[in-house]
């Protein structure tokens, strides 16, 4: 009885799928959540290809997947994955579906599945993979996710022993989750900037996760990112399996150590995020048996990530580039603060981070500015900034306390008034700052923020 | 904690750390402030704060001033339901214990009063408040809109003497610079003049516009 339900949940599901496709639209989220709908059991019993990896943690678990996706491919490899949908239960089900014989047997022998994290309490019952990848654990969205360590307690809870881990040893919460399961490390040896004490507002770690006594780090990236260790009882951080190690952003290159060798790779991008990310790829390809050097090829000859600098457009005598930078994700925007106001040059910045779901529905929580590290703008390079939307009042009063000159500062309800505030200087960036809600807005912020720059060039 | 330091030129802070002597017990604090924290957090402070529990009492009893915000004020109840069946032992200064739904967040707006003051901020939280004796302690706010000690209850937060408590996210003196100021004329500061204040009016009168509109939804 019930595997007839599943077959009919089965054929539904594949023609909402074929009907949504024929339409033009993303059916990557709907054939899933009415599968589920009509089969509780569906993940239970659609067929699954025989090695499934799971990817997740707070930052980095999408770029990741594509690494491993692109890698993969490369190889020849057919890999069934939720990237052009949702990481939630039906997106899952909707990948897992459209990877299904009629007969309910997978196509595939490979999956890659980007998981959220609280999404694992409800997929590993039923969809156990191989592999784990935990990229980090870091706060996220306090409304969405309240703390990384109760997170982590969701993914142990649902986690089957047989799950094999792959694990970022320089997160001293992250790297100790279930103990008893396989797992291997990952870690990125010392860089120059790191420094011992804490210079953000988020630090999730300061206590011992043994003893409750205080942490001391040999060396911190950002965060609790970094290599811990404990006085009193102890306790310290992982040594890494897979080991970054001269890392070097101006070569653009880093050297990948194992027990089988070392291998130097080009980076694929200038930022310490996106080097764990590659790093993690690597891991996840060497656990599967392939080689370094082949590795190294098939990111030589184009698997790489896109660049979240999108749309570097000039205009008149400044270059405008929007930067997404997650708002309400405290960390993220601290992320992308210290990546932009270290770039060279003069700087001028519009803020738009605003949760426009928020504002039609209530009102942002906007806690997390006090979380955020707004600290960083305050750096000379940056010349001016416009606080806009409909939390702009917010903004502008938490970059006060944060020390940023008040001469540099201009406030703007409507978006997109914001560019009538900005100086163009000669030679000079503007980066739009938007939410991940906000593309659309956006564009017409860098419309208008070009209209301005060209009218202002020539009238000088 | 970082607006009153600047607000007031000279203010010292004094940082206890875990299982020490909490530091008001001994000295003329002006405030003391504690802030929310994880669960695990929560256990480990309920245990490091229990053998001063007596003496805790006694400078409540004499005026100290506290406040405690996030899920802080649980501290200093009786305990705290954790869901799963276990339960943290609290301080029980208050008549209140508290019940966790690790399941369910509760996130919501708050819109209330201090006395005359308007008081606005923001709440996210697994677990919620319920009153045991209704004794002569106070509520520390008086809701408007949104959830009290939990939904449907009319009190927000706890008050005895000078000791604050309430679940609100704001930050919460940052987001009202009235009761900031209220608080630093309270403990007799120098000045109650505000880190740029008039930045800090022209958000809280924003938000108590929106707060106060009938269309703005206040989720829970
Ligand atoms: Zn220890």
């Amino acid at each position: 009885m019930s595997f007839i339900r599943f077959i009919i949940a089965l054929w539904i599901g594949k023609l909402m799928r074929a009907i949504m496709r024929a339409l033009g639209r993303n059916a990557t989220y709907l054939p899933g959540a009415a599968a589920l709908r009509i089969c509780p059991e569906f993940l239970a019993r659609a067929g699954k290809p025989e090695m499934i990896i799971s990817v997740t943690g707070t930052n980095g678990k999408t770029t990741v997947c594509n690494l491993i996706i692109g890698l993969l491919t490369r190889n020849g490899v057919s890999v069934l994955h939720n990237r052009l949908g949702s990481n939630t239960v039906a997106g899952i089900a909707a990948s897992l579906l459209s990877g299904c014989k009629l007969t309910g047997k997978s196509r595939f022998r490979t999956a890659v599945f980007e998981t959220d994290e609280r999404t694992t309490r409800l997929l590993f019952p039923h969809v156990i993979p191989n592999y784990l990848v935990i990229t980090n654990l870091f706060s996220d969205s306090i409304m969405r996710n309240a703390h990384p360590e109760f997170i982590m307690g969701v993914i142990e809870n649902a986690l089957p022993n047989t799950v094999k881990l792959i694990l970022n040893c320089d997160d001293p919460l992250s790297s100790r989750i279930a103990p008893r399961n396989a797992r291997v490390y990952f870690g990125v040896d010392r860089l120059d900037d790191d420094v011992t004490e804490c210079v953000n507002r988020i630090n999730d770690m300061r206590l011992c996760p043994e003893c409750d006594g205080a942490l001391v780090y040999d060396y911190r990236r950002y965060h609790h990112i970094g290599r811990a260790r404990c006085p009193s009882c102890g306790f310290r951080s992982p040594t890494p399996d897979y080991r970054a190690s001269r890392v070097d952003f101006d070569a653009m290159t880093m050297t990948v150590s194992d027990a089988d060798g070392e291998c130097e790779y080009a980076l694929l991008s200038d930022s310490v995020f996106n080097a764990y990310n590659q790093l993690t790829a690597v891991a996840v390809m060497r656990e599967l048996g392939y080689e370094h050097a082949g590795i190294r090829a098939d990111f030589d000859s184009g698997v790489t990530i896109p660049s979240s600098r999108y749309n570097e457009e000039r205009a008149g005598d400044v270059t405008v580039i929007m930067q997404m930078a997650k708002g309400k994700n405290a960390l993220a925007c601290s992320r992308v603060f210290d990546y932009v106001s270290s770039r060279p040059g003069e700087k001028e910045l519009i803020l738009i981070m605003n949760d426009l779901h928020d504002a039609k529905k209530w009102s942002e929580n906007t806690s997390w500015l006090y979380d955020c590290d707004f600290e960083f703008l305050r750096r000379d390079g940056i010349t001016r900034i416009v606080a806009a939307g409909p939390r702009a009042l917010d903004y502008y009063y938490r970059l006060l306390l944060a020390g940023v000159p008040e001469e540099r500062l201009r406030c703007s309800v409507p978006e997109l008034d914001a560019p009538a505030h900005l100086e163009f200087r000669r030679g000079g960036s503007v980066y739009i700052l938007y939410g991940a809600d906000a593309i659309e807005l956006a564009e017409r912020v860098s419309a208008e923020t070009k209209r301005v720059a060209e009218v202002s060039c020539h009238s000088n | 904690m970082e607006l009153l330091t600047r607000a007031v030129p000279g203010a010292v802070v004094v940082e206890t750390p875990l299982r020490a002597r909490p530091a008001f017990l001994d000295r003329d604090v002006d405030l003391c402030y504690i802030g929310s924290s994880t669960e695990r957090g929560q256990a480990i402070a309920a245990s490091a704060l229990a053998p001063w529990r007596d003496e805790i009492s006694a400078r409540i009893d004499d005026g100290a001033r506290i406040l405690a915000t996030g899920n802080a004020p649980e501290l200093f109840g009786e305990y705290i339901d954790c869901g799963d069946g276990h339960r943290v032992e609290c301080l029980g200064l208050f008549g209140v214990h508290a019940k966790r739904d690790m399941l369910n967040r509760y996130n919501g707006l708050f819109l209330g009063k201090y006395d005359n003051i308007d008081i606005v901020g923001f709440k996210s939280q697994f677990s919620h408040m319920w009153t045991d004796s209704e004794d002569d302690d106070e509520a520390l706010f008086e809701v408007v809109r949104g959830a009290g000690r939990r939904p449907g209850d009319r009190r927000e937060g706890l008050r005895r003497n000078n000791f604050m408590a309430s679940y609100l996210l704001g930050p919460l003196l940052i987001v009202n610079p009235p009761f900031a100021k209220q608080l630093l004329r309270d403990m007799g500061a120098d000045t109650n003049e505000l880190p740029f204040e008039r930045a800090a009016m022209d958000a809280y009168d924003a938000r108590l516009r929106e707060f106060r509109d009938p269309k703005t939804g206040f989720g829970g």
